[in-house]
């Protein structure tokens, strides 16, 4: 950690302090973790035991015998490995290039001096407020009449970029990037994509890694616009898919709706422990040399 | 990795600098036209349409037939509008405070040192990627007030059991926690992120100058990552106003009504009973508008605030 | 401008990732994309017919009377592709979206009871096919009130019957045992046969007598629905306009589910929510009766579980009524709307009623179907030596055509979810809770 001059320590991220954690803030942090963690657990659960005994009270805490049995069914009754196919691709796509587009405008808005920069930047921050609720029925005017019904485009399309992720990065970038840096880099000749590339990119990574995690969580989980674009037996995203499951007459089977909640999960926490790494370690390493 | 030879800049210098002021004109354009381009083609038509939508008597398939600014001075004479106004607001102050707080708190002790940091700071963000699903059924049998966890916790400590459905405000509790339950997490990432920022010097000085760790968190930690402290309460601001799916989930299938005297039933709930459950899209696309236009101004104003308290304040 | 070593390493496996992530997912995208070919694709001189569902109507080839593969196998030239969704509301307010854009329809679509005024009204009736026309059902095989119901107001039929759901009432014989009544459901059905005021008499004698933590009734909501469903007169006046404030039915449901919830006969409980509660009260013990339509037999087996197997049995309604029951309809857009017509029409037909009753229990709604051996000696092993299927063919035959409104769905709901149930649990005065419900109603409703 030791560092030649002082300018280069004061723009370099880093890992936040190096203080190691006391027993008061791990106590802290495990009750934290034990409490966002426990519905995850009772969904497992609810997925090892029989429809009946979920609903029934008190519910169940420990694991039963059914998870297998209903792991099986659930499987039978959707295609899963198209849903799950589908569903990366649009999370991943959604997330891969809302985390590229939201860098480069909340860079612009951040750290480049334009005309109307700033009234830009309040339509930007206005968009969000949008209710979502209610444009599904113009959105799905536009998608017909592109012809997009069923087809994955009409999911990842209208998500490309968002709006929170442009404020997102222009906040970050505003504190985490000094101004001199990029002059600095202009000074040398760079032109704005090596900028980007070579200025921008390694200072906002923890906060594009962040954006990408959120972004990609919420585009997996997405339903209401999905279920009205896609169609279950056409070609589902993997909540479109589990919509039919655990249908009964006039009932539900909660246990097997839970069981592809469980199904549509697992990925998701792959997901995390991959790119959780991103978050945590190897930004402390994250200096650049001029 | 480098891509230009050293001498390009030599021999073409005219070239070059014409280019470079181009470059730095146009690039601020360039990198913004993403989200302008998509917004234009997705954002901008449901906009407007749904300010059509909102002058006219229309049902979705049906003709539409021109209103004027009735459905707005309906929802003005109309109580079912204020107190879903009411429940948005208090479910909003109610929910958004101490999940800010918690959430800063938590990113802060996630920025410590440790082992199994990793773990820790993906576990939670497990509520965010939480089926609706389980989490209804969990929440549902916490708060149930017969058996549920939450009252007999409540009966141990001496207390009558509360009735967390049908009673106003632990109704609003209720959702609330669950909205805390569920986006706390998820902001604590977000400040994380904006923590790992903060230059380690800035925390060296204030340790040589005797500061204690709490000292350096309010006189360092929180001045340092103030735009995303504002970003988050932007943010949350529009989420609570537009709150809909942890009342839907909570209240089940009375959830659209926001229970069964509305006592939970805030404006998203109601522009969707409207829309799709009752078939007045017209008066629907009011709310949509009534609660744009309210999120505008409480954005103004707090536009306004930012710049009287830091007039300099700009970038 | 350089980076350090490790950094550089370090970002080019993460860009590498990111890159493969990426053309992965673009390869896979154009593969999808070009899948998507269920709606047409008669080159190879097949056609696929997609039939949208919600719950379970017993057609599939997995848990159902395997109907589709039997039409498949009588028609080599057709396959049939169920996309089935387990929330009746999702499932309509989605289907109303892509009515409304004639796009993303399957070719059969099947509409609830509680929505088929709205499916018949003005903004929907137009984008049906007339399967009077088309198909070639016979109409006449079908109960005629429920044709009446698909008819639209310039006489096309665009939804053919499934199922219907006479109605009974369910009761637990211990409970009525401990409480002094008779067991014998002959008894119990003559204890009010005619009249609903009777059944409030046999629940304050119940509950004089009550067994402790139970009560008559699940719930005054149940009540309503059941009693509203056997009047002649519900939400709509004769020309089918909603007139639920001058409607005799309605008065006298409301009369009668109030005078439970204030009396103290009901168990204060929601059918169907989601904490569990009314699911586990069958089990419980805490309701003696439950407004019993057909479909509900299966909840209660499921529910009451096997320690609870021959405890219930069941008795005739004061008055018959209907609750539930479903149609099959076919959008005008479709590609195929011939074969998807005959499909309707064949999955309809009398013969596969019985089979579909045979296998998921469902009353079917054509008349010979139900006055079969078949459907009227049926008997479930759950209800022990109980003459379900005689029970329930005798509600129906005692069924009458009633006219319905477009909005009969959403003030059901109002008047249940939000007056009666108000008092029930925030034990609102009747009067006060009629008020609000109107007001509600005038709010909310944009005739």
């Amino acid at each position: 950690m030791s560092t030649a001059s002082t300018t280069r320590t004061r723009w370099r991220p880093s890992a936040g302090r190096q203080q190691h954690a006391g027993p008061l803030t791990y106590a802290l942090l495990v009750l934290a973790a034990l409490v966002s963690l426990f519905p995850l657990y009772w969904n497992l659960v609810a997925a090892s035991h029989s429809g009946e005994r979920v609903v029934e009270a008190p519910a169940p805490l420990l694991p039963g015998r059914h998870l297998f049995d209903n792991l099986a069914f659930a499987w039978n009754q959707v295609d899963m490995g198209r849903a799950l196919v589908n569903t990366t691709v649009v999370a991943g796509l959604v997330a891969l290039s809302t985390v590229m587009f939201s860098t480069l405008a909340g860079f612009a808005f951040a750290k480049l001096p334009f005309r109307g920069r700033n009234v830009l930047l309040a339509l930007v921050v206005a968009t969000m407020t949008i209710p979502p609720q209610l444009s599904v029925i113009p959105l799905y005017e536009i998608i017909t009449d592109l012809g997009w019904v069923d087809q994955l485009q009409s999911v990842v399309l209208p998500s490309l970029v968002a709006a929170f992720g442009v404020f997102f990065m222009r906040q970050y970038l505003v504190e985490a990037l000094p101004v001199e840096l990029v002059e600095a880099a202009r000074v040398d000749g760079a032109h704005s994509l090596r900028i980007v590339w070579h200025v921008v990119f390694p200072v906002a990574r923890p906060a594009m890694a962040v954006l990408g995690m959120l972004v990609f969580v919420q585009a997996w989980n997405d339903f209401f616009w999905p279920f009205i674009a896609l169609t279950p037996e056409g070609n589902p995203t993997l909540q479109v898919a589990l919509a039919g499951l655990g249908s009964g007459n006039h009932s539900v089977d909660q246990a097997i709706v839970l069981t592809g909640a469980l199904i549509s999960t697992v990925p998701l926490l792959l997901v995390f422990a991959l790119l959780g790494k991103h978050i945590v370690g190897g930004i402390t390493a994250g200096a650049v040399k001029n | 990795m480098d891509l230009i030879a050293p001498n390009t800049q030599s021999i073409r210098p005219r070239w070059r600098s014409r280019l470079y002021r181009w470059d730095v004109r146009a690039a601020p354009y360039a990198f913004v036209a993403p989200f302008f381009l998509c917004f234009a083609a997705f954002g901008l038509f449901p906009l407007v349409y749904t300010g059509w939508l909102s002058l006219h008597r229309v049902e979705l398939g049906g003709e539409a037939q021109w209103l004027g600014l009735r459905n707005y001075t309906a929802l003005w004479d109309s109580d079912f509008f204020w107190n879903a106004l009411g429940n948005t607001f208090t479910i909003g102050v109610i929910s958004t405070v101490p999940q800010l707080l918690l959430a800063l708190g938590l990113a802060h002790l996630l920025n410590y040192e440790m082992r199994g940091r990793g773990f820790l700071r993906v576990a939670v963000l497990a509520p965010y990627a939480t089926s609706i699903a389980a989490a209804t059924l969990v929440f549902a049998q916490l708060f149930n007030s017969d058996y549920g966890l939450i009252n007999t916790v409540i009966g141990w400590a001496g207390f009558h059991p509360v009735d967390w459905e049908s009673s106003k405000w632990p109704a609003q509790i209720a959702i609330s926690v669950i909205v805390t339950w569920r986006w706390t997490g998820y902001n604590a990432l977000i400040y994380l992120a904006a923590m790992q920022a903060v230059p380690q010097d800035l925390y060296e000085a204030a340790a040589l100058d005797g500061a204690s760790r709490a000292r350096q968190f309010l006189s360092v930690t929180i001045p340092s990552i103030r735009p995303t402290i504002l970003f988050t309460i932007v943010v949350s601001t529009i989420g609570a106003t537009q709150l809909f799916g942890e009342p839907m989930l909570f209240g089940g299938s009375l959830g659209v009504s926001g229970g069964s005297g509305n006592q939970f039933q805030t404006l998203s709930l109601l522009m969707y009973e409207k829309g799709w459950v009752t078939g007045a899209l017209g008066q629907a696309s009011a709310i949509a508008w009534v609660m744009l236009l309210l999120l505008l101004s409480v954005g103004a104003v707090q536009a306004l605030v930012v710049r009287v308290r830091h007039p300099r304040r700009r970038g | 401008m350089r980076t350090t070593g490790t950094i550089t390493t370090r970002r080019r496996r993460l860009t590498a990732l990111i890159a493969l992530a990426a053309g992965t997912a673009l390869l896979a995208g154009c593969g999808s994309g070009g899948g998507t070919g269920t709606k047409a694709d008669g080159a190879s001189g097949t056609v696929t017919l997609r039939i949208g569902t919600f719950g379970s109507f017993g057609y599939d080839n997995d848990t159902g009377a395997k109907l589709y593969a039997e039409y498949e196998k009588l028609h080599p030239g057709i396959k049939i592709v169920e996309s089935n969704v387990a929330d009746g509301q999702k499932y309509w307010d989605t289907l109303k979206l892509r009515l409304s854009r004639d796009s993303g329809l399957a070719d059969i679509q099947a509409v609830e009871v509680g929505y088929i005024a709205e499916a018949t009204g003005p903004a929907l009736a137009g984008k049906w096919a007339d399967l009077a026309k088309t198909g070639g059902a016979d109409l006449g095989a079908f109960l005629d009130w429920k044709v009446k119901q698909a008819t639209t107001a310039d006489g096309k039929v665009i939804g053919l019957g499934t199922d219907i759901g006479p109605m009974a009432i369910c009761y637990n014989k211990d409970l009525f045992a401990k409480a002094g009544l008779p067991t014998d459901r002959a008894q119990v059905g003559a204890l009010w046969a005619g009249s609903w005021d009777k059944f409030l008499e046999a629940g304050r004698a119940y509950q004089a007598k009550a067994p402790e933590g139970t009560s008559f009734h699940d719930s005054a909501s149940g009540l309503f629905n059941a009693v509203v469903s056997s009047e002649p007169v519900q939400y709509a006046d004769a020309k089918g306009e909603l007139d639920y404030r001058n409607s005799p039915g309605v008065k006298q449901a409301w009369s009668v589910a109030t005078s439970a919830a204030t009396g103290g006969l009901t168990a204060k409980l929601r059918q169907f929510d989601e904490k569990g509660t009314w699911n586990a009260g069958f089990k419980n013990n805490r309701f003696a009766t439950v407004a019993c339509p057909s479909w509900m037999t299966g909840i209660i087996k499921d529910q009451a579980g096997q320690e609870n197997q021959g405890k219930w049995d069941i008795a005739p309604a004061p008055v018959a009524g209907n609750w539930g029951g479903s149609f099959l309809a076919v959008p005008k857009s479709g590609p195929h709307v011939k074969e998807a017509a005959e499909l309707a029409a064949w999955l309809t037909a009398p013969a596969q009623h019985a089979k579909v009753f045979a296998v998921n229990g469902n009353i079917p709604s054509t008349k010979e179907t139900l006055s079969s051996p078949a459907v009227r000696n049926a008997t479930l092993p759950f209800f022990g030596d109980t003459p379900v299927g005689r029970i329930y063919s005798e509600a129906a035959a005692g069924i009458k055509a009633v006219p319905i409104s477009r909005w009969d769905g959403q003030v059901k709901t109002f008047i249940t979810d939000n007056g009666i149930l108000d008092i029930e649990q925030r034990g609102t005065d009747p009067a006060q809770a009629w008020a609000n419900v109107n007001k509600l109603i005038d709010d909310k409703i944009q005739k």
